[in-house]
């Protein structure tokens, strides 16, 4: 098998998304919850991201952290921290981040205006 | 790249006298980057993200209505990961899973124009050496079922005495085996190809998976992989015609 080694095959090209300005919003409940989980410690930021994979092909990715090594905007939303991937900026302007409450428990929920479909459980769209 | 003890001997066919066929519109690329397996994992329908260096796994990418984009070999080098498909059907698989990458460390190269690709058939190869592949100088060669190896060769330095590809057909048609371009196409979902090894049942979500689990759960598949009878059965059903008896996915 010749595997290109000496750079003798050319890379496919990929497509890349335009970077947009994110805007999003956080509804009051879900601000409530994220007081709950930041505490008074502010230095530490919302992640959120999109993956690929599940059933519509896209993967919300939402984490707590206290910096990332991906190339992310940095937005304040009534003082959340909240960082946004540059490479998924296309798919999350303009969302909201919701929070609601389940008998079979509650979680995050993203409504989001780009999505054509989403799967039963919420955690994927496409 | 390790070398792995060798599945009988020797890689060609000098020894083993096993048929070879040319797979003149296969097609190879070449995946690298920390997140390749898990971005592969969550488009496909094969569980993937355990697969180790020296090993192969076959699995299927499927759009939304689980129909099937390519049905891909993995061949785990260690360093990347070297995928064997279909080439008309290469154009697709880029475009569906190369605007998914976002922002995870995944990148593709085409090397299909650097390699041939070959099938041996009729092989027996031993359970314990399914999924497992072996290199030899230019050649590689992996026994992709019990039945069947995959080989690729860097251009030139393939297997010789090659059989018509027509040979290779009327065994499939014999022992039922779907192939790419016949029956694995994108009008079938993997169970209507005969295809359902390569469906794990208790992996996690993938495009497609919610047709075909609802299908699995309730034994509905609708058209299946069938050997018929070539002059009765109708001609638009057939996709691989032999002589006597031919493949066709008809409902059952």
């Amino acid at each position: 098998m010749d595997c290109g080694t000496c750079d003798s095959a050319d890379p496919v090209q990929m497509v890349k998304p335009e970077v947009i300005d994110v805007n999003l919003t956080i509804s009051d409940m879900a601000k409530n919850m994220l007081a709950d989980a930041f505490g008074d410690d502010r230095s530490h930021a919302l992640l959120v991201g999109v993956l690929s994979g599940g059933c519509s092909g896209y993967m919300y990715d939402l984490q707590i952290v206290e910096s990332t090594d991906q190339d992310c905007q940095e937005l304040s939303v009534d003082g959340f921290r909240v960082l946004v991937p540059k490479a998924s900026s296309h798919l999350l302007d303009g969302i909201e981040i919701d929070y609601v409450e389940k008998l079979m428990g509650g979680g995050f929920k993203i409504n989001n205006p780009n999505a054509d479909s989403s799967c039963g459980c919420g955690e994927s769209f496409s | 790249m390790p070398i792995l003890p060798a599945v009988v001997g020797s890689l060609f066919p000098e020894v083993t006298s096993l048929p070879i066929a040319a797979l003149l519109d296969a097609s190879l690329t070449l995946w690298r980057g920390k997140d390749v397996l898990q971005f592969i994992d969550g488009l496909s329908t094969n569980k993937v993200t355990e697969l180790q260096s020296g090993q192969l796994i076959r699995t299927i990418f499927t759009d939304s209505n689980a129909k099937i984009i390519d049905c891909v070999t993995l061949f785990h080098m260690g360093e990347f990961i070297v995928t064997a498909g279909h080439f008309p059907f290469l154009e697709k698989l880029l475009k569906h899973t190369s605007r998914r990458i976002l922002g995870q460390d995944v990148s593709i190269t085409d090397i299909t124009q650097l390699n041939e690709l070959f099938i041996e058939f009729d092989c027996t190869n031993d359970c314990a050496d399914i999924g497992a592949f072996s290199s030899e100088g230019e050649n590689t060669r992996g026994n992709i079922s019990g039945n069947m190896s995959l080989i690729v060769s860097s251009k030139g330095n393939g297997p010789s005495n090659l059989e018509n590809f027509e040979i290779f057909n009327q065994w499939r048609i014999d022992n039922k085996i779907p192939w790419h371009g016949y029956e694995i196409t994108n009008s079938f979902h993997p169970f209507a190809c005969g295809l359902e090894e390569l469906v794990h049942q208790q992996k996690g979500c993938y495009i497609g998976q919610e047709i075909l689990a609802r299908m699995h759960s309730r034994g509905k598949q609708g058209k299946l992989l069938s050997q018929v009878d070539t002059l009765t059965c109708k001609p638009s059903s057939i996709t691989t015609m032999g002589e006597t008896q031919s493949l066709a996915i008809i409902r059952c």
